[in-house]
């Protein structure tokens, strides 16, 4: 595999893997744009975004659009969180600059007031299908509460009043701000030609300009409150747990996920021996999410509405034995194993590489091969996790639960 | 896309399956055996997901944390679970570590502890997961379509029904589990950075003594259709549908796969574009095919607020049907190209690799070739494609629905 990057005039960075033995290849378009960088009056519109962008352009409606990837046999979709919106493809080599030029110019989207007005029935279904499923719902709840007045506390999807209130003038408003080159990075991935793709992307973003698009990245521990929202017809008690962990800028996030796997993987972990093996709940897991200059350890438990107590004393009493004794080398020494051999088998397709490769230049404006992503997990030390662990202090935790009346 | 596909029949009749994959660092393994829910006795649905969890809870020399410990040790990446007609256990590693992990899985398929007291938190578990289907409609409608679609047994849910979990025994479990353990149809797939011979060496000392246990298919009983509604007040209503189309291995399974891909492959597909694009009806609208031995469907969800939940069913069934009318050369070609990347780019996957040869030989008792599929893609027309649909009709769904209240089916 070989790295290469360019960086065009206007700022906008193209980073690639490339991998001439791959059967097929991968390209992403990271936009740092997410829930954190709208307003309350806004919220949602980052992801609403999201789906106009596939309505398509001046020159191409929404069916062409979905047509030209369907004729490319493109494996195309996007997402968008707290703080990114990533656009993605995956194609055969040979339609590969195909896919680039349909993305290309699709980030110049129109953003036509009649296709706005249907979408926003999608969204509201969006938010009404979440609303059904409360392993979602509790988690969206869950970091509302925790991060308070910090920007990640915003929803993704938006509430269906911020939804319903928003205007397309809004969101070309915010798409101009948002959607500068300096603001985004292209990554590729897999069996591609580095140099062709730099041409074509000089052509046909090169005149974009740029525009001041930072956002404030504070650090926050959280407000560690407690709430319980009851819900008739459901069955269970779903909860999530919040505490402070490092941000994406940390050294220390190798180390910090490799504690979500010891306390919260789903197999052999302090939470599986302690929860799931004895069947007091049937869901207990926990994993580190680290962020834009922010960071938490999110935990999702499911049991039995009755038992909810048993398993609130059950995980203060390993975050309390993680604290007096810390991990030992052998629980380590798994977790490592489990990791190291995920990033191994996701490493085999080119797609499965793209959103480290993204992110990390996101983030971080590094990259990291997948022998330098195995040698930082095979570094970690049980001393350095145990550091962590006084360093943030888990036992404190912000907790919200929905569960039957 | 040359592949060389290799094979070993064990003296007990267990076949084993192998394909090394250039320029990879990790392997995969798949095992199947022809033993599912269908086979279980009457009165003890759900018997499989509680024995799956109890096979893991020690084996041969290991005691439950001693297995556990084992397994993640080696960094595996498993799945296992029952199906109607089958019982698979799987999973994906560094290649270093194959041979260790066939060994373990070994003790676990063949010398189960099955120790009474590891037996109830099995069953707890089986209990609380399937009283979540209660907080989860969304999934909970399909198992509830496929148990009104399909004939008894083939339709039984494969996470349990709750009487019969409650009142399970384990040595019931026990004879279940000898009876469901067929080693002389047993399947092995092997796929990635392995060599294939010392492979065979070793699973040959392991499994040489599995037991051949053969059991009948089970007798169909008269599958139930209609349409059924179960009260719910949630957000959105819901609705499961399916109907009847010729099964695996049928000469028409190519031109079901490109019907499938018409209505529901990428976002230029007939549901997608008339549900959601054009209306606005939906988030999650698509459809799939669903096959047993004997019998398929070409099954469908789509989830919406209770007032459009009617339009929503109207207009979703109306492309099924509109579809017997005809389709267009370049829906076909869009069909061809998406179904041969999908194939190609799944098989950069040594555990998809892997679960393509076990399957391939449980459902069609041969290992189909990438390029017979791709082939066979490309053999496609639009009047063979529109041959299988005017025969069709799409007249017939079962249909299963949750939410407030029932929808009119017409």
């Amino acid at each position: 595999m070989e790295f290469k990057k360019t960086q065009l005039k206007n700022g906008l960075t193209f980073v690639g893997e490339i991998n001439s033995s791959a059967q097929s290849a991968a390209v992403g378009f990271f936009v740092r744009s997410g829930a954190r960088d709208e307003t309350d009056r806004i919220n949602g519109v980052s992801h609403f975004l999201e789906h106009m962008v596939f309505k398509g352009t001046n020159s191409l409606s929404a069916l062409e659009v979905n047509e030209i990837f369907d004729r490319l046999g493109a494996k195309y979709n996007a997402f968008t969180s707290e703080e990114n919106t990533v656009y993605y493809a995956a194609v055969l080599p040979e339609y590969f600059s195909d896919a680039v030029d349909l993305w290309t110019r699709l980030m110049r989207p129109a953003l036509r007031e009649e296709d706005f007005d249907i979408e926003k029935n999608v969204i509201l279904e969006e938010i009404a299908m979440y609303k059904d499923l409360p392993q979602f719902e509790v988690m969206d709840q869950c970091r509302l509460l925790h991060f308070g007045e910090h920007p990640c506390a915003r929803s993704v999807l938006g509430t269906s009043e911020s939804i319903t209130a928003l205007t397309a003038w809004q969101m070309r408003e915010y798409f101009a701000r948002r959607y500068a080159p300096n603001n985004l990075v292209v990554a590729c991935c897999g069996n591609f030609d580095f140099d062709q793709t730099c041409r074509l992307l000089e052509d046909k973003c090169g005149r974009w300009e740029p525009i001041e698009a930072d956002r404030p990245i504070d650090y926050f521990r959280g407000t560690l409150q407690s709430q319980r929202q009851s819900k008739s017809g459901l069955t269970c008690e779903h909860i999530c747990l919040m505490s402070p962990s490092v941000s994406m800028q940390d050294p220390r996030r190798y180390a910090a996920s490799l504690l979500g796997m010891i306390v919260g993987g789903d197999s052999g972990s302090r939470f599986f021996w302690a929860l799931v093996d004895p069947a007091i709940a049937d869901t207990a897991v926990m994993q580190c999410e680290a962020m834009d200059g922010v960071g938490a350890m999110i935990t999702y438990l499911r049991c039995p509405s009755a038992d909810r107590e048993r398993v609130f004393e059950i995980v203060q009493d390993i975050f309390n034995q993680l604290h007096e004794k810390g991990v030992a080398q052998q629980e380590l020494t798994a977790a490592k194993n489990k990791v190291l051999s995920a990033i191994t088998i996701k490493s085999e397709q080119p797609m499965g590489r793209l959103v480290n490769l993204g992110f990390n230049w996101v983030y971080l404006k590094e990259y990291h091969s997948v022998a330098d992503d195995v040698q930082a997990v095979k570094a970690v030390t049980v001393d350095q996790i145990n550091e962590l662990i006084k360093d943030f202090s888990f036992s404190e935790f912000t907790r919200y639960c929905i569960g039957p009346e | 896309m040359t592949e060389k596909i290799e094979s070993y029949i064990l003296p007990n009749g267990m076949t084993l399956l192998g394909q090394f994959v250039a320029g990879v660092e990790s392997a995969s393994f798949s095992f199947l055996f022809p033993g599912g829910n269908a086979l279980i006795p009457d009165k003890a649905c759900g018997a499989a997901v509680v024995l799956d969890d109890w096979m893991f809870r020690g084996a041969g020399p290991y005691n439950s944390r001693q297995l556990i410990d084992a397994l993640d040790g080696l960094g595996l990446h498993r799945q296992s679970g029952p199906s109607a007609e089958s019982l698979s256990f799987s999973a994906s590693m560094e290649a270093g570590n194959l041979i260790r992990a066939i060994e373990l899985y070994a003790e676990i398929l063949l010398r189960p502890r099955l120790e009474e007291e590891q037996f109830e938190p099995g069953r707890q578990l089986a209990l609380q997961s399937l009283a979540a289907l209660d907080d989860d409609p969304r999934q909970k409608v399909s198992f509830e379509l496929y148990e009104q679609f399909y004939p008894d047994p083939l339709g039984r849910p494969s996470v349990g029904k709750e009487q019969d979990l409650r009142r399970l025994q384990p040595e019931q479990t026990r004879q279940i589990k000898s009876a469901l353990f067929d080693g002389s149809g047993a399947i092995l797939a092997v796929a990635g950075k392995m060599d294939f011979n010392k492979v065979c060496r070793r699973v040959e000392d392991l499994f040489a003594q599995a037991p051949a246990v053969k059991s009948p298919p089970p007798p169909l009983r008269p599958a139930l259709r209609g349409y059924r509604h179960i009260p719910n007040e949630g957000a959105q209503v819901h609705i499961g549908f399916m109907t009847e189309v010729p099964p695996l291995g049928s000469p028409a399974y190519y031109q079901i796969l490109a019907a499938v891909s018409i209505l529901s492959g990428g976002m230029s597909s007939r549901l997608f574009t008339e549900v959601r694009e054009k209306r606005g009806l939906c988030y999650a609208v698509g459809a799939r095919y669903h096959s047993h031995r004997q019998i398929a469907g070409i099954s469908g969800y789509a989830g919406t607020t209770p007032d459009k939940a009617q339009q929503t069913l109207e207009v979703t069934l109306g492309e099924f049907r509109r579809l017997c009318r005809g389709i267009a050369q370049d829906e076909l070609d869009r069909a061809k190209v998406g179904l041969k990347s999908s194939l190609i780019m799944k098989n950069e996957s040594t555990s998809a690799r892997a679960g393509h040869l076990a399957s391939d030989r449980f459902y069609l008792n041969r290992v189909r070739p990438l390029e017979e599929i791709r082939d066979s893609i490309e053999s496609l027309t639009v009047q063979s494609v529109q041959e299988f649909l005017s025969g069709c009709g799409f007249e017939e769904f079962t249909l299963v629905s949750i939410g407030p209240k029932p929808l009119e089916v017409k």
